[in-house]
């Protein structure tokens, strides 16, 4: 990881017409008047280049400042040479840097993975539909699947038992933090707890829904690349369905086949986006094609969602600089900030978000990098950064929304549990998918979005 | 055996422009959007043998095409229908159209799975626009800092304390130039990959965990009574950038960096990441000392020489790709500890008849340790050849090493592991060493971390013996290793005339810490049991 790597940016455009023009008629920095005299020892190629401004895309302006007011005429033209030399090796350069991983052409299984058994090679039979990995009617254990839900595994499973919601593993294990978000999906499914009913409402999704667990989509553990094309082909066959996919990652570069997948079934730009995470993975001249950090950006890029009819909730750390602030407002995105939230309060802001959800498009994706939520609820994060929002928090608005609207995916991503050896992660991982799953029902059971039931509140005697 | 330079001449044919074939003294690496210069086909796998289906199932066969029913009696056919009995017992439960679509589907598997031209990407790309491309591993130029000479830095106020941590408290050393200013003898560097599969979260935490819990990285050893320290001029040359969503990206820089410790002389130890890492470790030193001339000894429980997915390296491959490239000869390679579940019969067929020496635990189980022991330092000292340690940590049992990615039960005792690595490293000729798989955050006591540091140790050790020319057979102390008052194993004279003997050799060379002297000293070898 490259930790705090500032995006280099707005000097990009600059960087090219300095190298190539070597002209200082496009000065982006200038010698302040007092290192006028310091600086004359330069040559004019140096000078160019200093006026340029590229050179803080290494050094920030004070440290360079320092260096032309101390160094020696020899140290100093040292010095910018260095940054010279740097610049020219920043970008790619065919003849010395690898472009493209090659990969094994005769390799016999170049392509597993990336397409499921067909039919008339499955050596076991069975009439479509769900079914229960359980001998027993009211089942204490057994083997883990998402909340106790019956398994489904073809497409026809999920039209032929007129599937709800599938609940998927992706078990991509390439997070930018700490890894091992790829045991996140069994390690969620190891603490049951996503079918309890909703407090609220009394609601009971796993009765009001059918749910199912629908596996885990398969993954390529040495290329995001390449598992991104499987995983939305997947998600859009499973969309297809009628189904909403409940995607468990893996680690978030997944955002960016989840909700692609989704809208090649209802088609791009037809619904919006709330995101909670701490990070705003727009990262925009990132070296891959895909990774956690340019979900976001990659999905807006590509036209899948609209910048106006995106929402992120929770940003902070290093990621969130003012580039990437300008950026997002550049595109229309409605961020809430820690900063936000720290001025204006939780509540205040919460119901903003919900508001603007609620004036938003008729259908959303919710997407949970569980990094939104603070260090103490959330340990194994992979992405963590301290001072986040509550559980609570979180798992109210996430309740509302999937309540108020017409919900086509959710995903929550990048915990992992190896980072917490006591699971409460995955159990609060799980409050938050069951926090939508009982927002649908509620929704389902024909339910205002904020129903209480009387029996809820008050012990029931008001 | 395939040999590099045979495929380059193969190959090159297809590849009218490789950029290393004209300059030898440039290691080769694929630049742009070259493919992979090298053959990739497995020779392990053979192709299933063909049948011939009896008249019998003809009607069942009707609705097939010629085409069709070549496949079916094909090999390629055999892991979808069995050997010959099972596909007819099969053919017999369908009707005919039921195997028509048996067979398409099969069919349909196979051509998917396959590499298609125009259809399939045949690289990875990475995003070539990006203004950032090598921000990961552009260096810092020294003319950003205070000049200060070449040589180590020390970091600590005190000494070597009072700064932040390094492997064993060493100065540190950034460049090429600290290396040979410093006249250094062992290189330490980090190497963070996290791509390892099984759990992943080594990465930066292996490093920075080793320098944290790397005290015993040097010092004095009590066994052999010799403080490599002293002996050696040992630096944490820091950690090198890897790319960790990319291994075959990062393969080119640790080469790169591996080389530049080689070709000081200085020993390279890289440690932490995951064992894809022997690839580039080792090609660096066929860089520095010429292809097929150094031998390696993998210490692992998987012999790591797969070969055959889509990828062409992970930590599964490097073994394989080492040998496919030509860097080492299948003969030079040792491998110790294996007991994973695989390789089956075809890989170990193939480990001999490529005469690569493999010591697997049922080895041990048979003859015992102790002659595996000394059949393998013999092995791996014959003719002098210089030598690479590669060491996975998971060839410790998982009562010693529970933090690495892929755990395997039965393995070797720490007190196993300290004696062969130390021995490796003064009988044999140690060029260099690495330490993998450590993956700290699955143990949350530092009892892993603390053992792969000792590890490394028991290496520094040995070379510290090395370089006093203390190389005989199993040296050990011959004061530390019996108190010599009671003559209880009936050999007591000779430790004390061999404690005196070394007490006179350190006087008469003017120097008790033994630097330099033991050119013409005879060294003492303890007396067989």
């Amino acid at each position: 990881m490259i930790a705090g790597l500032a995006p280099v940016t707005r000097r990009r455009a600059t960087l090219l017409i300095a190298l190539l023009f070597a002209t200082g008629a496009l000065a982006d920095w200038t010698v302040p008047a007092k290192l006028q005299e310091q600086a004359s020892v330069l040559d004019q190629a140096q000078l160019d280049f200093l006026a340029s401004g590229v050179a803080l895309d290494f050094v920030p302006e004070r440290q360079l400042e320092h260096v032309i007011a101390t160094r020696d005429a020899e140290g100093l033209s040292a010095f910018v040479n260095d940054l010279m030399s740097l610049a020219e090796q920043m970008a790619y350069d065919a003849e010395r840097d690898m472009g493209a991983a090659p990969l094994n052409l005769n390799s016999e299984r170049f392509n597993s993975g990336s397409f499921t058994t067909p039919a008339p090679l499955r050596d076991f039979e069975r009439d479509p539909g769900p079914f229960s990995v359980h001998r027993y009617l009211f089942p204490q254990s057994g083997v883990p699947t998402f909340g106790g839900a019956k398994l489904a595994i073809w497409p026809e499973d999920l039209v032929a038992g007129d599937v709800d919601v599938a609940i998927i593993g992706v078990p991509n294990n390439m997070s930018s933090g700490r890894r091992d978000a790829g045991n996140g999906p069994n390690a969620m499914r190891a603490m049951n707890t996503i079918a309890t009913p909703d407090m609220q409402s009394l609601v009971k999704p796993f009765e009001t829904l059918s749910v199912v667990d629908y596996g885990d989509f398969s993954v390529d553990i040495m290329s995001t690349e390449i598992t991104v094309r499987r995983v939305a082909d997947m998600v859009a066959e499973t969309a297809g369905t009628g189904a909403i996919p409940m995607l468990v990652g893996g680690d978030t570069s997944m955002l960016y086949p989840g909700v692609k997948g989704v809208a090649r079934q209802h088609g791009n730009g037809s619904f919006g986006l709330l995101h909670f995470s701490a990070h705003p993975d727009a990262e925009r001249f990132g070296d891959h094609t895909i990774s956690d950090r340019q979900a976001l950006f990659v999905l807006l890029k590509e036209g899948i969602v609209a910048g106006s009819e995106t929402i992120q909730v929770g940003l902070r750390g290093a990621a969130v600089d003012a580039d990437t602030l300008r950026w997002l407002q550049s595109q229309g995105v409605r961020y809430h900030t820690m900063a936000e939230i720290e001025q204006r309060g939780i509540d205040t802001v919460l119901k903003r978000v919900q508001k603007e959800v609620d004036k938003g498009p008729d259908a959303f994706f919710v997407s949970v990098d569980v990094s939104v939520i603070g260090p103490a609820e959330m340990p194994a994060a992979g992405r963590i950064e301290a001072n986040g929002l509550r559980l609570d928090e979180v798992r109210q608005t996430i309740r509302h929304v999937c309540a108020a609207k017409d919900i086509v995916g959710f995903e929550i991503t990048d915990m992992a549990p190896m980072l917490d050896l006591s699971r409460i992660s995955a159990v609060n991982a799980n409050a938050l998918l069951n926090a939508c799953l009982s927002g649908i029902a509620v929704r389902k059971a024909g339910l205002e979005p904020d129903y209480v039931h009387p029996l809820a509140l008050d012990h029931g005697q008001r | 055996m395939r040999r590099a330079g045979l495929h380059l001449a193969v190959v090159s044919m297809f590849l009218p422009a490789l950029a290393w074939s004209e300059a030898p003294d440039t290691p080769e690496h694929v630049v742009g959007t070259e493919r992979y210069p090298f053959d990739t086909v497995d020779p392990r796998v053979e192709e299933k043998p063909a049948i011939e289906l009896p008249d019998s199932v003809a009607p069942k066969l009707e609705l097939l095409t010629d085409d069709e029913i070549a496949f079916l009696e094909s090999g390629a056919a055999r892991p979808f229908t069995g050997p010959l009995d099972a596909t007819v017992e099969a053919l017999e439960k369908r009707t005919p159209n039921e195997v028509k679509a048996w067979i398409n589907a099969m069919q349909y598997v196979v051509d998917a799975n396959r590499y298609v031209d125009g259809r399939d990407e045949p690289a990875i790309a990475f995003d070539t626009d990006s203004p950032n491309f090598n921000a990961w591993r552009l260096q810092r130029p020294r003319s950003m800092d205070p000049k200060r000479e070449d040589g180590p830095v020390p970091l600590g106020r005190y000494g070597r304390y009072g700064g932040p941590p390094t492997f064993g408290g060493h100065p540190l050393a950034l460049t090429k130039q600290d290396l040979i200013a410093g006249e250094v003898d062992v290189a330490i560097v980090g190497a963070p990959l996290n791509m390892g599969s099984g759990w992943r979260d080594s990465g930066e935490r292996a490093t920075v965990d080793l320098r944290l819990l790397g005290w015993p990285m040097g010092g004095f050893d009590q066994y052999v009574q010799i403080n490599s320290s002293e002996v050696l001029n040992i630096v944490d040359y820091g950690d090198v950038a890897v790319d960790n969503t990319s291994t075959e990206r990062s393969m080119q820089h640790v080469r790169d960096i591996v080389r530049e410790i080689a070709e000081t002389g200085a020993v390279p130890m890289i440690v932490g990441g995951d064992h894809s890492l022997e690839y580039p470790n080792v090609a660096a030193l066929a860089d520095v000392y010429g292809k097929e001339n150094v031998s390696v000894i993998h210490f692992d429980s998987h012999y790591d020489a797969w070969w055959g997915s889509s990828h062409l390296i992970s930590h599964g491959y490097p073994v394989y790709r080492l040998i496919n490239e030509g860097h080492v000869r299948a003969a030079d390679y040792i491998q110790v500890g294996l007991r994973s579940r695989g390789p089956d019969q075809t890989g170990f067929k193939w480990m001999r008849e490529q005469g690569m020496r493999y010591h697997n635990m049922a080895e041990v189980e048979h003859r015992g340790w102790a002659a595996v022991l000394d059949r393998v330092v013999s092995e791996a000292s014959e003719d002098g050849r210089k030598l690479h340690i590669s060491f996975d940590i998971d060839v410790l049992d998982p009562a010693f090493t529970p933090a690495t990615g892929t755990p395997v039960p039965g393995g070797i005792t720490m007190r196993e592991a300290i004696t062969i690595v130390r021995r490796l490293c003064a009988e044999a000729n140690v060029v260099g060493f690495d330490l993998v798989e450590l993956h700290p955050a699955l143990d949350p006591t530092y009892k892993t971390t603390l053992n792969s540091a000792y590890i490394v140790q028991a290496c520094l050790t040995g070379l510290a013996l090395n370089r006093e020319g203390k190389t005989a057979k199993h040296y050990l102390s011959p004061l530390s290793s019996e108190h010599a008052i009671d003559d209880y194993y009936g050999d007591q004279q000779f430790y004390l005339d061999a404690t005196r003997i070394e007490e006179e050799e350190a006087e008469a060379s003017g120097d008790d810490s033994g630097l330099e002297a033991e050119e013409e000293s005879e060294p003492v070898t303890l007396p067989e049991e």
